[in-house]
């Protein structure tokens, strides 16, 4: 079933759907209001009308998903939900509603950037109650207990991702890296029920011993262009962990602490991800759980790819690879944009780094 | 090794220094000034000269002296003048190198560490720095703390972490929540009021320096003062013929930029805000036969400042607005005495930067009008995001708005090699033979 019909069919049993542009939110709050949100990191879109309204130098990320906005490919949206994960982001979110002027109501939400500080938590608190009143506006208030019930659906999806990863970390998993992040990247827009039986009937399909390849973990903002997986797998790489934004960077790797306050728990559980240049954390943080992926998946090197434009992870590459490389973990560094086919320049330098490893 | 650094630094601060400048200025001008479409220059160019070359002679010495902070542009500086601290902003440095047209060269060496192109070039040219020393002023003095703000612009807090696990220099960082509409909530305030609060035992800690409430409250005083004198210095432009232009404006902000909370600050404004007076009333020029205005949107390109000057003034264009220069007179008026962290919070949270492109627009709109605007030149700086994500909407708004016509100019602040001074002399002239037909 495609994305669409899926969304379609969310509406028809009475939920809202939001179309969420990346990077982290509080997606227990919105299923808690009955919202399912549908991310928009590279839909399939031309790049003809976002020409429009954004300059060359912006990135994929932001102009496919305003190409696909006022391509109509939105359509299924009640709302949009704007993170502020980056200034482009920030000023799309600005330039949807106030000057583009789309019909559909605009939210916004702001992740602090003062790391894991009381502060930040209060504010964290205070900014979900926030979003809250503008959910019961567009969805409906909350039910008693809806909160909570929403954090258990939480709890499970997290629990059937890490999972999956500790499989294909071990060894265990029998699959293609095209189809692990097919899997693993359907949670994007499905309800967190489906998403869990999706990911456990993957899982269970899928378990048996790892199919060989050279084991190399992935750093970045999503596996761009679209095909890029599956021309991995041509190359014989095995993916074995990953510090992508749109995937291992989003899912808790420890036990989180459960406050009984369940708006408390919400922010718990944001500020607990794992450490990420778009929420301020240092390099030196990021290294360490990039390196500790690394370790605990036995990959023979770490590939960066490098977005471009994307100012939060370009900033980091160059210290960020230098910590692997100081730690001597073999690192190569690929630029990317989304699209549909991976360069062929780009495929070549893997080989040549594939060749490279000891 | 104290005592000397401040030895060292009061002598040539009272002694050295203001000789030596002295001496500077009796030599004769290297260039005469030839043909020029611009009036006549401003006379404050020479203290401005002074005053910022003092500032950036006196940094070296600094060191040891004085506790050394690096600063972003949007930062509350006031909290640092409290502690005594010698402050640089690396983003006044960048533009000095993108002026002296040392961009380039600079970037080079961030790019060889492995930093993109596509990068804010600010930020290229503030880490090329801190990898080859390379800099017009001689040494920029190592940094005992570096403090920042993100109010401006999240690159900001990605290229201060950068320095700071480059360099192990530890790092102040308030974060300041994107004001997408409204006028901002208590929540916010408080929040950023407290991390205001927060950095005072911090600072304690890093300067080794107690805190003073007293020399804090002199510094806000300084400070509203020196943001409302700059006001009243770019509200001269309103007068016709405007008495200097946006390009003079984007040189003369330095102070208010890099020297806001000290008594030199507020003096030079005085006497800038003086002289434009007199020019006002005596109508002098500093386009003569001034024939439309315009309003400039983004940051200068620096590089390109003089001949952009003298060509907007050869068709008898006047810049006389900036959303640039202006924000640094925005909104100190939010600064109180009586509350000093939570208006701090809200004068640095509520900078049009950090507020949705809607509040932007008006802001806009409002300064066309009240500057008689019958032109707008955006300049989309292809390495500063906040500022140029947006433009192109804002252009066709603000067409319908005050029905005024636009030209977009695709530059930089400091990297020239991604700009054409021949496609854009020759989009200018298209545009100012549009407006005259």
């Amino acid at each position: 079933m495609g994305r669409t019909t899926y969304l379609q069919g969310q509406k028809a049993a009475g939920r809202k759907v939001a179309a969420v542009w990346p990077a982290r939110y509080p997606a227990e709050l919105l299923w808690a209001h009955g919202v399912c949100p549908a991310e928009v990191w590279d839909p399939p879109a031309g790049q003809a009308l976002a020409g429009a309204h954004l300059q060359s130098y912006v990135c994929g990320v932001v102009r496919q998903g305003l190409e696909f906005l006022l391509s109509g490919g939105l359509a299924v949206a009640d709302f949009l939900l704007f993170p502020h994960t980056c200034d482009s982001i920030q000023n799309l979110g600005s330039l949807v509603r106030d000057l583009v002027h789309e019909p559909k109501p605009c939210l916004f939400f702001y992740p602090p950037r003062s790391g894991g500080s009381e502060r930040a938590a209060v504010y964290l608190e205070a900014q979900l109650r926030t979003l809250s009143a503008d959910l019961t506006r567009i969805a409906g208030p909350l039910r008693d207990g809806a909160l909570e019930g929403a954090l258990a659906l939480g709890r499970g999806r997290t629990a059937a991702v890490s999972e999956l990863y500790a499989l294909r970390a071990r060894g265990g998993l029998n699959a293609s890296n095209a189809e692990f992040y097919g899997a693993v990247r359907a949670c994007e827009y499905l309800w967190p029920e489906d998403a869990v039986l999706h990911l456990k009937a993957f899982t269970k399909t899928h378990a048996g011993r790892q199919r060989r390849g050279v084991p190399l973990v992935l750093s970045g903002v999503l596996p761009a262009p679209s095909d890029l997986a599956q021309r991995l797998d041509g190359l014989g790489v095995a993916v074995v962990e990953d510090d992508l934004l749109v995937c291992g960077r989003r899912f808790a790797r420890a036990p989180l602490p459960e406050p009984g306050d369940p708006w408390k728990a919400v922010a718990a559980r944001l500020l607990a991800l794992p450490p990420c240049c778009t929420t301020g954390d240092g390099v030196e943080d990021r290294a360490a759980f990039l390196a500790e992926q690394v370790e605990r998946s036995g990959a023979r090197g770490v590939v960066f790819l490098a977005l471009k434009f994307c100012e939060p992870e370009l900033f980091q590459i160059p210290s960020l690879s230098g910590a692997m490389r100081a730690r001597g973990i073999p690192v190569l560094i690929v630029e990317t944009e989304l699209g549909t086919t991976t360069p062929a320049g780009m495929m070549t330098r893997v080989e040549a780094f594939l060749e490279s490893l000891p | 090794m104290r005592v000397a650094s401040e030895l060292r630094f009061r002598w040539m601060k009272d002694v050295a220094l203001p000789v030596l400048l002295k001496a500077r200025e009796r030599r004769p001008r290297e260039r005469p000034r030839g043909e020029s479409p611009l009036g006549p220059p401003l006379e404050s160019t020479r203290s401005l000269k002074r005053l910022m070359t003092r500032h950036y002679a006196l940094a070296r010495y600094a060191e040891g002296a004085r506790p050394v902070a690096w600063v972003t542009s949007g930062a509350p500086v006031e909290l640092l003048r409290a502690f005594g601290c010698y402050t640089v902003y690396p983003e006044n440095h960048a533009a000095l190198c993108g002026a002296r047209r040392m961009g380039p060269e600079i970037c080079a060496h961030a790019e060889e560490a492995g930093f993109s192109r596509d990068l804010c070039s600010y930020a290229r040219v503030d880490l090329g720095h801190a990898l080859s020393g390379l800099t017009p002023v001689g040494r920029l003095p190592r940094p005992d703390v570096l403090f920042c703000t993100n109010n401006i612009c999240q690159t900001i807090l990605y290229w201060f972490k950068e320095l700071s696990h480059g360099e192990g220099i530890p790092l102040v960082m308030l974060d300041t929540p994107f004001i997408a509409s409204g006028e901002g909530t208590p929540e916010v305030f408080d929040y950023v009021a407290g991390q205001i609060k927060d950095a005072v035992p911090a600072l304690e800690r890093i300067t080794g320096r107690e805190f003073r409430e007293d020399r804090f409250h002199d510094v806000l005083r300084s400070s509203i003062r020196a943001s409302a004198l700059w006001g009243d210095v770019l509200a001269t432009m309103r007068h016709r013929p405007a008495p200097m232009t946006v390009f003079d404006a984007f040189v003369h902000l330095a102070p208010v930029v890099s020297l806001r909370g000290l008594p030199s600050c507020e003096r030079y404004y005085e006497g800038l805000l003086a002289e434009l007076q007199e020019r006002v009333s005596r109508d002098v020029a500093a386009v003569p036969g001034e024939r439309h205005r315009l309003m400039w949107d983004n940051i200068a390109i620096w590089f390109a400042l003089a001949p952009l000057s003298r060509l907007f003034a050869e068709h008898g264009w006047a810049g006389v607005a900036g959303t640039y220069p202006n924000a640094w007179a925005e909104t100190t008026h939010y600064l109180d005495l009586a509350d000093p962290f939570g208006s701090l919070a809200k004068t640095y949270t509520l900078i049009f930067l950090n507020r949705g492109l809607d509040y932007r627009l008006g802001l806009m709109e409002a300064m066309g009008r009240d500057y008689q605007a019958d032109g707008l030149v955006l300049h989309s700086a292809r390495s500063c995001k906040p500022y140029s994500v947006g433009q192109y909407d804002l252009r066709q708004a603000l067409a319908q708005r005050l029905g005024i016509k636009s030209v977009v100019l695709e530059g930089d602040m400091t990297d020239f090699r991604t700009w054409s001074e021949e496609q854009a002399k020759t989009r200018l002239t298209a545009f100012f033979e549009s407006l005259d037909g």
